[in-house]
Formats: structure tokens, C-alpha cells, sequence
């Protein structure tokens, strides 16, 4: 029984990763900035979805709302700061993400946002179906969950793939240069690569509030770590590399802590992995360099 | 005398055939090496000092075999190269890029920790080689606020600090107003006669041919032809491939 | 001066050698780590265990937690050897983060609850945990550090960790072995650091693990940074500015890290050399005021 049950739960798991190490490769694929401040994005989704779901009372404008505002910081975060660090080196853009980071986060935890404590999110599957087939059940929420992150990312393939501006996107993650060479307007496909990231960003905060039913101003933090430990094992702009990782990190996460329990915390295991993974494979799994 | 022997040196990247089967010696001359964009010939310098290692071949330096050595450890053996697309120490005055050459002999033991590298007898042996490369009026200026031909030289003037009885050139006179590289073909010839052995890249065929005792050329990862300047201007299957069939 | 501004200075000090140790590796030799925190704790922790555990004298305590984080450090550096250097900045996270995960799950160095009753620092008979003899013990460690800094960035070694932040391959051009010199950054970097968490762990008189996450890292990144990464006298303005800041404005208390977070984010758009960096605005204008004018002519003709 447990097998498949906890390979349905990992899948859940790993949509929300997948959600985030997305939205952060396509970030880091084109600027090769570590944008710490990605948390932040995260949480300030999930805060606007509670807000918006509190208000009108319907999920589905609560998600759409969230991504909107996540995908606007993010451009904003880019137009505003790292805009003007292209050129820099590397630690300047580091030092303004993280600090960038710190200040959201402190302030989503002053009394007049999020306050320090949790708040909950009681969306309760948003009348998808609970689906029991065979020894796995699946709730309605986290059918919701899956449902989401597939039609995303679905969304997210044809953007890069069909349109004009996605393939432009693939150029300049290859090579910024040569891509602005040939044409490729590398400020609108960068604006546009930060809102979409980050409209996903919200969007997992929104789910994971939803699924854990609590928001609160930290909850970025471990899922962001774990979001650059994707990326890398993942190996860097590589979409399918992505996919794959989350669903491998959150597969070994859940029977980790399931079979051996509690000899390190169940994030120490990403953080593990990571080491071992930079020692003896520093390319990621999967990426091309 | 300092011998250098490259050995059935072949180079593969992926599917991609850099290097295929070079062989040459060379002792104590200025050897020049030619051919057309892609043709591996910063791919054979990197291989020589030790920046890449060959997929198949040896390299001997002074009947030592070069395979496995970092390149850190091939500078120390005497064998000094500069690259094709400058790498000054951008934050660092000129005077300080060439005093980096310096320490070469004690960086790998525990004086490194002791030594100051800022001293007058290491600051006048640098004053020298600025003199002979002609830098002496950049001596306080940081690297990255020079022109081109100015970081060109100092390149060079940094590999020499090194002391080395073999020098790689790549490209130096890349960039060069025909001033300056009359003036680097003239640097070139005295560091020969000083007793040095050297290898210049050169996309320049009249600086090549004026400056080289012997050439070598290189297409497509093979050295098709080995000769003095002359007998390589005659030659075919050169004209070919930097005219004809390319 | 008064107990609680004695105290403060002993804060600010142990943050200064910190900051300072962190500029050998990231300021000189390019590495940048954002695991720094991991040697504070492994300093502390070393210097609580052997006194708590062992009876241990403060000066073996103090010795030892340089020379073990020093060995830990340079172990811990090994891995970065392979790594490209976006990547180093999370590994260094993720040895950060395991460190403090072993501090805090295994019984030996006394779990979350942490190590507790560290006796304080003797010497010929009088005790003293903090006022004036303590802050001249920490405030001659930042004198220590400072020479050590400054004596490594007029040597061979030092021109050597420049060279390998500014490009691996030119110094591997004139001799310089990039692997040999990151680990010794590593190692010196950690060992000065551990040499502070002895200190801290003395002075407090326990040690915790969540002290050393993640964060302080990067208030100790931060500090240096914000100093003017680098140089001698940024890391240092750079720790006093930002860790005795809040403890003499309760505003600022209140919504430190807001502040703390807007102030680096300026600071990089504005002046990313640092506040006493070698362009930075602020330096400049001090080197007008009190340096000495030479234009040397051939700065001129590089025009």
C-alpha cells in the first residue's frame, strides 16, 4: 500500500517544485543571477491569493490574481535592480536579491500584512474531484495541484516553443550575446522570462498554501533553497531536466522520511543532495553546458 | 637547448575532431604556425601547456613527458604562454601583472606565506622587462583602463616574468597598428636572440613569413605542411586551403 | 562606559573578525560562500564542547576551535574545487545548512537545547566574562585579524588569491594553481572565524545551533559587501555599521531587517564598490581630504 500512495503524494510534492524550480530556471537561464528574492515572490503570492480568496471567495480568480501580482513583482525586481547589475559582478546582484529577500520578508511579517503568525487557506480541492483508484487516493486538493502545474506548464512549453518571443527566450538563455546579435529584443524577452517565472512562483505559493492550509511570511525560504537544488541537479535551462529532478527529490524526500524517519530533518536530505551532486556531477544530471 | 616534441597529438570534442595526429619538434628558433579561422591552432597551444589534455598523443618538454601536468606546473618547467584573447589582471596596475610572474617559482611553497611581493629587487628585474616591452609609462595604471596593443604587450611582458626558456604566442599581434608590430616583430627577434624558443600564432601572413625561421601550417586539425617561409608560400596545397577549397 | 555599551563592542568586535575572515575568501581569493556562519558555529562549538565536556582552560578552548575549523575548513573547501562559481555560493548554503542540522540532531554537542554553562576566560586566578578585560581580549583578536589580513595581502600568497578571483587561467599562466590557493583561503578563512566563535561562546557562555543558520551568513556576507568587498577597512566599517546600528535605534530594532534588506539593495545600485570601496564615493571624497595629490603622468597618457 505505501509505495503508491506515497509515490502519488511525491508527485504532489514535486508539482510544487516543479512549479518553482521552473519559474527560477527561466530566470536564471537567461541573467545567470541567483535570485534568492524568488522566495519572496512566492510567498507574496500566496499572501495575495489568501487576500483575494478571502474577498471574492472563489479560488480560481484568487490563483489568476496571484499570479498576476507574483508576475508583476518580478518584472518589477527586474526592471528596478537587476537591470542596472548586468554587467556587474557577480556577488552585486547576489548581495541586492538577497537583500531584496530580506526586506519582503520581514515586512510581509509586520502586523499590517501577513503578521508573524500562520494564516489558513481552507480552498479545499476548489470542486475538483477526489480520485481513489485502486490503493492510491488522491483528495480533491491535491488533484487540484496536479491539474494546475500540468495545464502551467503545458502553457509554459507552447509559450517558449511557439511563440516568437519564447523562441527568443531559448536563444538568449544559449548564448545573450550572440541572441541580441540577431535581433532577439532582450529586454522584453528578459521582462517577459521574469513574469512568467514568477506568475508560476504565485502560483505555488498559492497551491502549497492551499494544500497545507497556512500562509505565513517564511514559508519561501525552504522551498526556494530547494528550488536552486532542483535547478542544479536538474542541470540549469533545461525544462525537462526540471521536471524530472523535482519529482526525483520529492520521491526520495517521501520515502526517506518515511522509511528511516527522523535521523536528519527531512530538508537536510535536499541539502545532501546537493553536496553530493556538486562533488560528483557538477553539470546536474541531465544539463548541458 | 629547450626541446619541445609534439607527438601524434589529436584533440576530440564530442564529435568535433580539434587536433588530428600533429607532429613536430622544435629547439630554439621562431616557429611560426598559420592556417585559417578554426584550424586548432590555440587548440595545440592548450594542449602544449597543459590548459587541455590530447585525446590521444604525448608532449615532451626537455625530455620531460608534459601528460598529466596542470598548467601551473608546465610555466614552472619553463614553458610560458600568453592567450589569444587578453586575460590582464584587470584590478591590478601593470607593474603588479608583472611582478604576478615572478612569483612563479614560490607559489607552490611556504615562503608564498612569508615573502612580500612587493620588493625593490623583484620591483627592478619587473622595471626591466617593462623597459624591453615598452611599458614603462602604463607602470601604475590598471590593467583593464589600457588600450589593446598595450595589454598585448602585456601579455607578453607577464609571461616573461616568468623567466621562461619557451614562449607560446598567440595572436600577438592581433590588433596591432603596423607601428606596433614591427615594434613587437623586433621584441620577438630579441628574445630569440636572448636564447629563447618561440612559437608565434599568426593570422598575419607577411608579419608570419618576415618574423618565422619556420612554419607550420595547420588546417582543419591537420598540419598539412612544415618548411621554411618560402618553400610554405609555394606550396599547394596551402594556397589551397587558404584560397581555394576552404 | 557603561556595561551594555561595553557589551555592544564586544559584539561588534567578534562581527569585525568575522566580516574580515569572510573578505580573505570572498574579497581576495573571489570565493564567495555564503556558508560562513558554519565556521563561527564550528568555532563556538568546538571551544563549548571542550570546555564543557572536557574541562578544558579557555586558552586550549580558544586554540583549538581556530586550529579544528581551521582543518574542517579546508575540508569543507575540497568540494568547491569542482563546482563553477554560481554553484560554490549554494554549496557553501547547503554546508551551512547540514552543519547546523548535525549541531542541532546529534546528542554530542547537546542537540537544539545546545551547550550551556561555558565557564568564563581566567587568567592568573581572575575570572572575567565580558567587561573591559574581555573587550580588549576580542578587540586585540581584531587587531590579530587585521595583521593577519593585511600581512596576506602584501605576500605572494595574497597576490596569488587575487589573481585567481580575477582569472583563473592567467594565473594558472604565471604558476599560480587555482586549487591550492582556494583551499588555503578556506582554511585561513575558517580558522580566523573559528577563533571568533570561541570568543562569542565564552563571552555568552552557551551556544545554540540556531545561532550559525543560514541568515547570519548572510549578515556576515553582507557586511563585507557593504564595506567594500576587498579591501581592509571595508569589512571592518562594514560590521560596525551594520551590527551596532540596531542596537542604538529602537526604530531601527523594530523593523531592522526591512532596513537592513533596503540598505543593500541601494548600496548595490548605488555604489556596488562598497561604502569604503575603491571607487566608492565616500573613499574618493576621503582621499581628496586627507591624501596626498599625485597624478602620475603616465595615467595621463593612458587617457
Amino acid at each position: 500500500m505505501p509505495v503508491f500512495q506515497n509515490l502519488s503524494n511525491a508527485l504532489v510534492l514535486a508539482s510544487t517544485y516543479i512549479l518553482m524550480a521552473a519559474g527560477l530556471s527561466m530566470v536564471y537561464g537567461v541573467l545567470k543571477i541567483l535570485h534568492v528574492a524568488h522566495a519572496a515572490v512566492y510567498t507574496v503570492g500566496a499572501f495575495t491569493g489568501l487576500v483575494m480568496y478571502t474577498w471574492v471567495a472563489n479560488f480560481w480568480l484568487a490563483l489568476f490574481g496571484a499570479m498576476v501580482v507574483s508576475g508583476v513583482m518580478g518584472v518589477l525586481i527586474y526592471r528596478g535592480v537587476y537591470f542596472y547589475m548586468l554587467d556587474a559582478p557577480r556577488t552585486v546582484p547576489l548581495i541586492a536579491s538577497i537583500g531584496m529577500f530580506v526586506m519582503f520578508t520581514d515586512l510581509l511579517q509586520k502586523k499590517f500584512l501577513m503578521g508573524p503568525y500562520q494564516k489558513a487557506l481552507p480552498v479545499e480541492g476548489a470542486g475538483m474531484p477526489a480520485l481513489n483508484v485502486g490503493v492510491v487516493s488522491i483528495t480533491s486538493t491535491q488533484m487540484l495541484i496536479l491539474v494546475v502545474t500540468v495545464a502551467l506548464m503545458l502553457g509554459v512549453y507552447l509559450i517558449l516553443s511557439r511563440t516568437r518571443i519564447g523562441l527568443g527566450w531559448q536563444a538568449a538563455a544559449m548564448d545573450r550575446e550572440m541572441a541580441g546579435a540577431v535581433g532577439v529584443n532582450l529586454n522584453r524577452v528578459v521582462a517577459l522570462n521574469f513574469f512568467l517565472g514568477s506568475a508560476l512562483a504565485g502560483a505555488a505559493g498559492v497551491l502549497v498554501g492551499a494544500y497545507n492550509n497556512s500562509v505565513f511570511a517564511t514559508m519561501g525560504d525552504i522551498v526556494s533553497y530547494k528550488a536552486f537544488i532542483i535547478i542544479v541537479l536538474g542541470g540549469m535551462g533545461s525544462l525537462p531536466g526540471v521536471i524530472v529532478a523535482s519529482i526525483l527529490l520529492a520521491v526520495v524526500e517521501n520515502f526517506l522520511v518515511a522509511s528511516v524517519g527522523y535521523v536528519l530533518p527531512r530538508d537536510a536530505v535536499a541539502f545532501l543532495v546537493l553536496i553530493l551532486m556538486l562533488m560528483f556531477r557538477p553539470h546536474g544530471l541531465f544539463g548541458r553546458e | 637547448m629547450s626541446k619541445l616534441i609534439v607527438q601524434n597529438v589529436s584533440k576530440q570534442f564530442g564529435g568535433l575532431r580539434a587536433l588530428n595526429d600533429v607532429s613536430f619538434e622544435t629547439e630554439s628558433e621562431i616557429l611560426g604556425l598559420i592556417g585559417p579561422n578554426g584550424a586548432g591552432k590555440t587548440t595545440l597551444f592548450n594542449v602544449i601547456s597543459g590548459f587541455l589534455k590530447p585525446t590521444a598523443g604525448k608532449v615532451h618538454y626537455n625530455g620531460q613527458s608534459l601528460h598529466h601536468y596542470h598548467p601551473h606546473r608546465i610555466v614552472e618547467l619553463g614553458l610560458a604562454r600568453t592567450f589569444q584573447i587578453v586575460k590582464p589582471f584587470g584590478d591590478l596596475t601593470v607593474l603588479e601583472n608583472v611582478l604576478s610572474g615572478y612569483g612563479m617559482p614560490l607559489y607552490r611553497r611556504p615562503q608564498a606565506f612569508f615573502r612580500w611581493y612587493r620588493t625593490p629587487v623583484i620591483e627592478r628585474a619587473a622595471d626591466e622587462i617593462l623597459a624591453l616591452t615598452d611599458l614603462t609609462a602604463y607602470r601604475n595604471v590598471a590593467a583593464e583602463s589600457l588600450p589593446i596593443g598595450v595589454q598585448r604587450r602585456l601579455e607578453i611582458a607577464r609571461a616573461l616574468a616568468t623567466q621562461p626558456d619557451f614562449l607560446l604566442l598567440d595572436e600577438p599581434a592581433a590588433g596591432l597598428t603596423a607601428h606596433e608590430a614591427e615594434a613587437l616583430a623586433d621584441l620577438i627577434r630579441t628574445l630569440h636572440a636572448q636564447g629563447k624558443s618561440i612559437i608565434v600564432i599568426e593570422h598575419n601572413m607577411a608579419f608570419a613569413m618576415s618574423l618565422c625561421q619556420r612554419i607550420l601550417v595547420l588546417a582543419q586539425g591537420e598540419l598539412i605542411a612544415q618548411g621554411a617561409p618560402a618553400d610554405i608560400q609555394s606550396n599547394e596545397q596551402v594556397i589551397n586551403v587558404y584560397l581555394g577549397k576552404r | 562606559m557603561s556595561g551594555y555599551v561595553i557589551s555592544v563592542a564586544i559584539f561588534v568586535g567578534i562581527w569585525v573578525t568575522l566580516a574580515l575572515s569572510l573578505n580573505i575568501l570572498t574579497g581576495y581569493a573571489g570565493q564567495v560562500s555564503l556558508g560562513h556562519a558554519a565556521f563561527f558555529g564550528i568555532g563556538a562549538y568546538t571551544s563549548a564542547v571542550l570546555a564543557v565536556r572536557y574541562g578544558q582552560p579557555f586558552w586550549v578552548d580558544f586554540i583549538a576551535a581556530i586550529i579544528i575549523t581551521g582543518v574542517v575548513g579546508t575540508i569543507l573547501g575540497l568540494p568547491s574545487l569542482r563546482v563553477r562559481h554560481d554553484f560554490l555560493v549554494l554549496a557553501t548554503m547547503g554546508i551551512n545548512f547540514v552543519v547546523v542540522a548535525i549541531f542541532k540532531y546529534v546528542d554530542f554537542f547537546g542537540g537544539a537545547m545546545g551547550l550551556v554553562n561555558i565557564p568564563a576566560p581566567s587568567f592568573f586566578g581572575a575570572t572575567f566574562r565580558g567587561g573591559t578585560p574581555y573587550l580588549i581580549l576580542v578587540w586585540g583578536y581584531v587587531v590579530f585579524v587585521w595583521a593577519v589580513s593585511w600581512y596576506i595581502s602584501k605576500s605572494w600568497v595574497g597576490l596569488a588569491f587575487n589573481a585567481i578571483r580575477l582569472d583563473e587561467d592567467a594565473a594558472a599562466a604565471v604558476g599560480i594553481g587555482a586549487a591550492r590557493f582556494k583551499i588555503y583561503a578556506f582554511g585561513i578563512s575558517a580558522a580566523l572565524a573559528g577563533g571568533a566563535g570561541s570568543l562569542y561562546a565564552h563571552f555568552i557562555g552557551s551556544v545554540f545551533p540556531d545561532t550559525f543558520v543560514f541568515v547570519e551568513s548572510i549578515a556576515i556576507l553582507s557586511m563585507v559587501v557593504f564595506g567594500g568587498m576587498g579591501t581592509l577597512r571595508g569589512p571592518i566599517v562594514g560590521a560596525i555599521i551594520l551590527k551596532a546600528a540596531p542596537e542604538f535605534l529602537r526604530f531601527v530594532q523594530d523593523y531592522r531587517f526591512t532596513i537592513y534588506g533596503a540598505l543593500l539593495v541601494l548600496m548595490m545600485l548605488f555604489q556596488p564598490m562598497g561604502l569604503l570601496g575603491d571607487d566608492s564615493w565616500l573613499w574618493q571624497l576621503l582621499k581628496r581630504w586627507f591624501g596626498k595629490k599625485t597624478v602620475a603622468p603616465s595615467e595621463e597618457v593612458a587617457q
